[in-house]
């Protein structure tokens, strides 16, 4: 792993007596996407808030770029980029005069600020509404402003609590598209949260999170590999011999009425069970794991997808 | 420097945009004129002063109120996030309330000149001090202001606050009725009220020599003014707003730079819930 640019190290967060993240710990690799997945209440902003330096941390050390979000608060402050939750804009501003404004806070020099806005509002398409007042966008124009905003001082580090959340599945894929494009242009560290597993897919790491506390951290690829299995439903005019290679090479099966689901542990046993029935065989399909049935796995539960309490 | 100037702009551009806060808040002054002036017929000139001066008062509290907007917006978050120092950012409040009520207490200036031409003012360095002096006060009861918007944390408590502490600042402080014309009790209330010194000073300065009606206004409030025999004079009334401002712009920058976000805003996102 290259260096980790974001270290948390027993972090917990109690409001009053409520205790919302309880004592979690991970790393995350500089330039890598890390993604933060759970349902709600689960204590995603929590620790977002707390590593941008909004809220104050109970327990814990939380450094980012080797400085710690409650000692040094404005060196952090300097090196990221937040697109919170809730929108931030200054809505009676326009577009721009809400970039600029950003600009002037984060010392970006005068004479670049003009190139800056253009390169950004180019890469949320925002281009021909810099001078329409906030308050006249659509929610995902908005959250593009946001994430826009964001990335003009080219922070080392941007948090996304929840970029898509809202937003219709082709702006979905478009703010996907401007944050890969990002974190491979300019290597920007990527800290995400979602109720969307497919969004989570696109994460180098992810962390799933329930009830404060961090119960899975692996790739999306671990994630599945350790908590799922592939699935083959096959239909197959000769049962009898399809069954019984399956039971010789250890593969577990159920029948169903017009097919066979096996669990696909072993690749190299599949595919040999496969090619000696392979002119039987009249219809197949693989079904890989994904991000649901692990969390499903490890808390018996769904998240429910949409966000909505 | 350049964040403060960019607040500023930032702030004088929402006051300018909210048309409709704008219009009521330079009608209103001109109502409260024609009121009062049909009750105390011939003091235009003292009632004029008064009403200017709770004007620069009003706009200092009504940046903070847009503080508290911006709190519960969530722009200030976006703000807070940024490298820049709270303290910055509180002093970048206070100088745009200070241009604000300057500016307020201006136009509302200018207009009641034209229409009462006999209170113009009868030299340069009155208009000039008569500025210097709405920007004096704008810029303390920001401090104030500042100050109520960071303790209260959501807008009704603050729109509560405010209605109660506001009213009786400005009616019991002589700017529109003389406090030695209230009952005893109430000129009491008067003393302890920062306002009164503002509006004591100011009509020094803001008024014409030789108003008749101003200068027994002034003796009259004087002898009401009177602590234990301590004479107070305009002097001392600005001296005792400096003390007013200095504790007040210190107290409110220091719990401004201490609000925790984690304690904010939980009833409006509650009610947010509620809906959702
Ligand atoms: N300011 C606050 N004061 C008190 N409790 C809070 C506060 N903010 C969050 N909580 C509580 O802490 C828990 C975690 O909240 P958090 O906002 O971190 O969840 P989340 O994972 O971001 O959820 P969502 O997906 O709904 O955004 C919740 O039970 C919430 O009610
Ligand atoms: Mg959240």
């Amino acid at each position: 792993m290259t260096r980790p640019i974001i270290q948390v190290k027993n972090f917990t967060k109690r409001y009053g007596s409520f205790e919302a993240v309880k004592n979690i710990s991970f790393d995350v690799a500089e330039g890598s996407i890390f993604a933060f997945l759970g349902p709600n209440g689960a204590g995603k902003s929590t620790t977002i808030n707390t590593l941008c330096t909004i809220f104050e941390k109970t327990e814990g050390q939380l450094l980012i770029d080797g400085k710690d979000v409650s000692r040094e608060k404005n060196a952090v402050r300097q090196s990221i980029g937040v697109v919170f939750q809730d929108s931030t804009l200054d809505k009676k501003m326009t577009i721009e005069e809400n970039l600029k404004m950003h600009c002037v806070f984060y010392k970006v020099p005068r004479a670049e600020i003009e190139e800056r806005i253009n390169f950004v509002l180019d890469l949320v398409d925002l281009k021909e509404w810099r001078r329409k007042p906030v308050s006249a966008l659509s929610g995902g124009m908005t959250r593009r402003v946001e994430i826009a905003r964001g990335l003009i001082h080219y922070p080392k580090v941007l948090f996304l609590d929840e970029p898509t959340t809202g937003l219709d599945p082709q702006t979905r894929n478009h703010v996907w598209e401007y944050v890969l494009r990002l974190q491979k242009e300019k290597n920007i560290t990527i800290f995400l949260t979602t109720h969307y597993m497919d969004e989570a897919e696109h994460a180098d790491d992810v962390a799933i999170m329930d009830h404060g506390k961090i119960i899975a951290h692996d790739s999306p690829f671990g994630l599945k590999k350790q908590y799922t299995k592939d699935r083959a439903y096959i239909t197959t005019s000769n049962a009898p011999k399809f069954e019984d290679l399956l039971t010789q090479q250890g593969l577990n099966f159920e029948k169903r009425e017009r097919y066979h689901r096996v669990d696909v542990e072993d690749n190299a046993k599949f595919l040999y069970v496969l090619s000696e029935c392979r002119v039987d065989i009249t219809d197949m399909e693989l079904r890989k794991g994904t991000l649901n049935d692990v969390f499903l796995d490890i808390t018996g539960r769904e998240i429910r997808e949409g966000g909505n309490a | 420097m350049a964040v403060i100037k960019a607040l500023c702009i930032r702030n004088l551009k929402a006051f300018w945009r909210n048309k409709p806060a704008l219009i009521f808040n330079m009608i209103l002054p001109f109502f409260f004129i024609f009121v009062f002036s049909s009750i105390f017929a011939g003091a235009i000139a003292m009632m004029l002063a008064g009403i200017i001066i709770a004007t620069s008062f009003d706009s200092g509290l009504r940046v903070s109120s847009s503080t508290i907007d911006d709190m519960t917006s969530g722009f200030m978050k976006e703000v807070l996030v940024s490298p820049v120092s709270r303290f910055t950012i509180a002093v970048g409040q206070f100088v745009s309330s200070a241009i604000i009520g300057s500016v307020q207490g201006l136009l509302i200036y200018i207009i009641g000149v034209i229409i009462f031409p006999d209170i113009r003012p009868n030299s340069p360095l009155t208009v000039i001090l008569v500025i210097a002096s709405m920007a004096f006060v704008g810029l303390i009861f920001a401090g104030f202001g500042l100050l109520l918007a960071s303790k209260s944390k959501n807008m009704q408590t603050f729109q509560a606050l405010s209605m109660a502490l506001t009213m009786p600042m400005t009616f019991i402080s002589g700017a529109y009725i003389p406090l030695f014309s209230l009952p005893v009790p109430l000129q009491w209330v008067g003393r302890f009220n920062p306002m009164t010194y503002a509006v004591h000073f100011f009509r020094d300065v803001a008024i014409v020599s030789g108003d008749e009606i101003m200068k027994y206004t002034l003796a009259r409030e004087q002898e009401v003014l009177q602590f234990w025999g301590l004479n107070i004079t305009p002097t001392v009334s600005v001296l005792i707003l400096v003390v007013f401002g200095a504790v007040f712009l210190f107290l409110s920058t220091m719990t401004f730079t201490r609000i925790d976000f984690s304690k904010m805003n939980r009833n409006i996102m509650d009610a947010v819930e509620m809906w959702s």
